[in-house]
């Protein structure tokens, strides 16, 4: 689905286009502009003691039908009244009723435009128009199918809590907000998409996140103009400084208590309507490989985790190349007993060591995406077929070397221990580029491949806070939870790149450390 | 503006990645390509001035793993070629070969006999010079033969007889100490250094033509069998003559380069009768010229265990081990003096002493420089030992001793 660009900012600036006065008109109107479609229900109403029509509007799946009727029942229930007399009689007196008696609940409102009236129409409401006005009373009776809450299914964890966000914007925000009971826990709404008009949040805690990151961010926002927002990956694609960057520069999570942890950090989230996908930012590199089970565990387990994500990092990167790199460059690096062992076990593959490894890489990938997008039950057979019959049949046929499929399947496993699926997703790209300079510079192009690689993560920025902090720029303070995870007693300070300068992290606050200048 | 720095940025991007292929995998050599050689043997050839070089080479195919299907060859080829240089024979072995000998991992050097009698100072440059050839290789001169012959047999239990050499002498220079891995850099550095140099020699029993075959190996006592047998003594680059035995092992001693070894000795009436396991031996010398002549002060202070005794001797009393300490330093004293005597003998400085006098005295070593050699045989040598028994084994008293 490609998102268009509106080419002129300007459309949205036009004039309010108001209602028409008579109903007839009105129902005309909405019938003709949304190209009578069925599931705009139409209920008109013949009032007893009075000429004049009143009609109710909503859209079928988006309503709640008993929020319907009792608002419905509820703004028009001035004929009980217990006199019995006809007190009203023309429309604008209904109106006044109306306004004074059913908009008392608080989620009424009045409506005078069209733009206001669709968009009401859309977030669930139902909308009662009365002839011989241009105003119309509307009320969120906003209901309908939603997915229910479940547990996360790519961010999984042992320790911590079993649910997630789902599709509905609303429900996503209050699942954060039942865990920070703070009115500081800020929510600000707008909307994107110029067709999809599409709900987006922003939540931070105001007084711990910094006021420029949220000017910035919410500058950004606006900035973009977009035809349509289906998936917060929309906006993470356009907020990033870097298009061409391999790394992902915007964290996005599925789980509240990421949310949760990241916005006590004082990062701010960014909630988008109809994904359970919700984006954080700044992010650094280190958030990618932290799970939130690592502050659920005891610090030396998960300090020993976050050690064997990076190492599986560095395989995932670097393992195909420096099987490459040592076996067509540096044989005299390899302990000879093994060199030998290697040796024989390449007597006869047809191949070169670059060809042999691209092909298994590349079979790899085949399985991998092949199993993804499978229905479940094929998607099992798919892997066993590729892994088992396929890996063993090239061996013992003679193709490739029983230390290749080692060395690519240890490949693919550890990409797969990065918890976040984006990043992993760019190590596998990357990975490919530096076997291709391995092949043909061994580990002198290993070693200018990760130069390169280095100095470009160094020099991204996510929402202007360095990428690569706290290594580049070093800030001492915060490298108690990026590569280890001190014990939670040390930590008393948040990430002071994100955060407000003066903000202690835990409960007592006693340990603050103004002079230090993380 | 933009647009120009866009594309100023795309053309050197370009231009860079276009560089990248260029270096066209300069150094890129498959596995497949390259025959790796375990072991080199240097010769004399027979009638002319040149090299006989030997060139032990794996056989991939047949070294054991799973895959592939085995081809029944012997897991190493040899290829020989002679020429005036090392670096020539080397190349002209591609005549034979079919692939390119790849020297990075080449685990032994050979010397014949015949070359080292002749001079080996010459043969090392190659080692220094070239990228591949490594300085850590073992080194060995074989004993009454030549090297290549050394270098064709095949040896049980290991695959590779490069390796199963080097893993031989290592293990007999830990456990028995008579012989000493010596690489190719101490080599030089002994050819540079102003004493002698010492290597170990290596023997072929049985057979040569057999010991070729695979089916020397198809049986359980191998006729043609490679052994480790005494020091190569040498003087100016030239082999003198070989040490063998216990003055072989007191050279090690000397040397400070004994690691464990097993000494018999007397108790009481019975000679040699208590084994005494040498766990750890210190060695320190001093030189000094006393009245124009040196003096060679050598301490050795050693630990051991016992191990086992044929003599029902009672080991929980302390006089009886105060008694077998005496007579492991006599034994130690034995032996250094005789690897001293035999030394002396062939006027050879092989422990380094030289090395030493002029280290710590310069200025005496320069009065003395000219004649060490007949200074040296002339010299004393005073050798003290100091030996303690730490342990008895699992045992104390022997089954030996009849309960009273």
């Amino acid at each position: 689905m490609p998102v268009y660009r509106m080419p002129d900012p300007d459309q949205q600036k036009k004039e309010k286009e108001p209602l028409h006065s008579s109903l007839a008109d009105n129902l005309r109107d909405i019938r003709k502009r949304t190209g009578n479609s069925n599931d705009f229900v139409i209920r008109k109403f013949a009032l007893l003691h009075s000429p004049i029509q009143v009609a109710a509007v909503y859209v079928a799946g988006l309503t709640e039908k008993d929020s319907v009727n009792d608002f419905v029942t509820h703004a028009l229930s001035f004929e009980a009244k217990e006199s019995g007399k006809l007190e009203v009689t023309t429309s604008l007196e209904i109106f006044d009723y109306m306004k004074e008696v059913a908009l008392s609940t608080g989620e009424e409102s009045v409506i005078s435009d069209w733009d206001k009236l669709f968009e009401m129409l859309f977030s669930g409401g139902t909308v009662i128009l009365i002839d011989g006005l241009k105003e119309a009373v509307s009320s969120n009776t906003s209901g309908g199918e939603v997915r229910s809450v479940t547990e996360p299914s790519t961010q999984v964890a042992i320790r911590g809590s079993k649910e997630s966000f789902t599709e509905s914007i609303g429900t996503n925000i209050s699942l954060v907000r039942r865990k920070i009971k703070n009115p500081n826990l800020w929510v600000e709404s707008m909307k994107l998409g110029t067709v999809t008009q599409t709900d987006v949040s922003i939540m931070y805690i105001n007084g711990i996140a910094k006021e420029e990151h949220v000017e910035n961010l919410k500058k950004k926002l606006k900035a973009m103009h977009l035809d349509s927002i289906l998936e917060s990956g929309y906006i993470e694609q356009l907020m990033e400084d870097n298009t061409y960057s391999p790394f992902p520069t915007v964290y996005n999570t599925e789980r509240p208590d990421s949310v949760a942890g990241n916005v006590l950090e004082g990062r701010i989230a960014i909630f988008v309507d109809g994904t359970p996908f919700v984006l954080i930012v700044p992010t650094t590199f280190f958030m990618f490989f932290h799970a939130v089970e690592d502050y659920y565990q005891r610090f030396d387990i998960s300090s020993w985790i976050r050690l064997l994500r990076l190492m599986c990092l560095m395989i995932s990167l670097f393992g195909p190349a420096l099987f490459i790199a040592a076996l067509n460059f540096h044989q005299e690096m390899i302990p000879t007993p093994l060199l030998i062992n290697l040796a024989s076990q390449r007597e006869g593959v047809p191949f070169p060591v670059f060809v042999e490894v691209l092909l298994l890489e590349i079979t790899f990938e085949i399985i991998r995406e092949a199993g993804i997008r499978m229905p479940s039950p094929i998607g099992q057979t798919v892997s066993i077929i590729g892994g088992l019959v396929l890996g063993q049949a090239a061996v013992q046929a003679g193709i490739v070397s029983p230390a290749m499929v080692i060395v690519v399947s240890l490949t693919g496993i550890s990409s797969f221990a990065t918890p976040a699926f984006n990043m992993a997703l760019s190590i596998r790209i990357l990975r490919f580029g530096i076997m291709f300079i391995a092949a043909f510079m061994g580990l002198y192009g290993i070693c200018i491949a990760s130069f390169i690689l280095v100095s470009h993560m160094c020099s991204l920025r996510s929402l202007g806070v360095p990428f690569m902090s706290p290594l580049a720029p070093f800030i001492l303070q915060s490298l108690k939870d990026s590569i280890l995870r001190a014990p939670l007693k040390f930590m008393k300070q948040r990430p002071g790149l994100v955060s407000q300068k003066n903000v202690a992290l835990n409960a007592k606050g006693g340990n603050r450390d103004d002079d230090s200048d993380n | 503006m933009m647009i120009a720095i866009t594309r100023w940025m795309l053309n050197v991007l370009v231009s860079l990645s276009l560089v990248l292929p260029l270096s066209g995998c300069w150094n890129s050599r498959e596995l497949n390509d390259l025959s790796i050689v375990s072991g080199i043997g240097i010769d004399k050839a027979d009638d002319k001035d040149e090299y006989r070089v030997t060139f032990q080479v794996v056989n991939p195919t047949s070294t054991a793993t799973s895959t592939g299907a085995s081809t029944g060859q012997p897991p190493i080829t040899i290829y020989t070629s002679t020429d005036r240089t090392i670096f020539g024979a080397l190349r002209k072995t591609s005549r034979k070969s079919s692939r390119q000998l790849f020297f990075a991992h080449t685990q032994l050097v050979v010397i014949g006999e015949a070359l080292a009698r002749s001079g080996i100072n010459d043969i090392f440059d190659i080692f220094e010079r070239s990228h591949e050839l490594r300085l850590n290789s073992a080194i060995l001169v074989s004993r009454n033969s030549n090297a290549a012959s050394i270098l064709k047999v095949l040896i049980p239990v290991e695959s590779l007889p490069a390796i199963g050499l080097v893993k031989k002498s290592r293990n007999t220079s830990r456990l028995w100490g008579e012989n000493r891995e010596v690489n190719i850099f101490e080599t030089i550095k002994g050819i540079t250094g102003e004493s002698e140099l010492v290597l170990s020699g290596i023997q072929l029993t049985g057979d040569p033509e057999e010991g070729k075959k695979k089916t020397n190996l198809e049986q359980t006592e191998v006729k043609t069998l490679t052994m480790m047998k005494g020091l190569a003594v040498f003087k100016d680059g030239k082999l003198v003559d070989w040490m063998e035995g216990p003055a072989a092992r007191g050279t090690q001693w000397v040397l400070n380069q004994l690691k464990t070894t097993t000494i018999n000795i007397d108790s009481g009436e019975q000679k040699e009768s208590v084994a005494v396991d040498v766990t750890f031996s210190k060695t320190k010398v001093a030189i000094e010229l006393r009245q124009g002549l040196p003096v060679f002060h050598i301490r050795i202070s050693e630990e051991g265990s016992l191990s086992e005794t044929k003599a029902p001797v009672d080991f929980s009393k302390r006089d009886v081990i105060l008694d077998l300490e005496k007579e492991m330093a006599k034994e130690t004293q034995e032996e250094v003096k005789q690897a001293i005597q035999t030394a002396q003998r062939f006027g050879s400085d092989i422990f380094g002493f030289a090395d030493q006098l002029k280290r710590t005295k310069p200025n005496v070593w320069k009065g003395v420089e000219n004649d060490w050699d007949t200074l040296f045989a002339k010299g004393q040598a005073d050798i003290q030992v100091e030996a303690y028994i730490r342990s008895t084994g699992m045992r104390i008293k022997s089954y030996l001793i009849k309960p009273e």
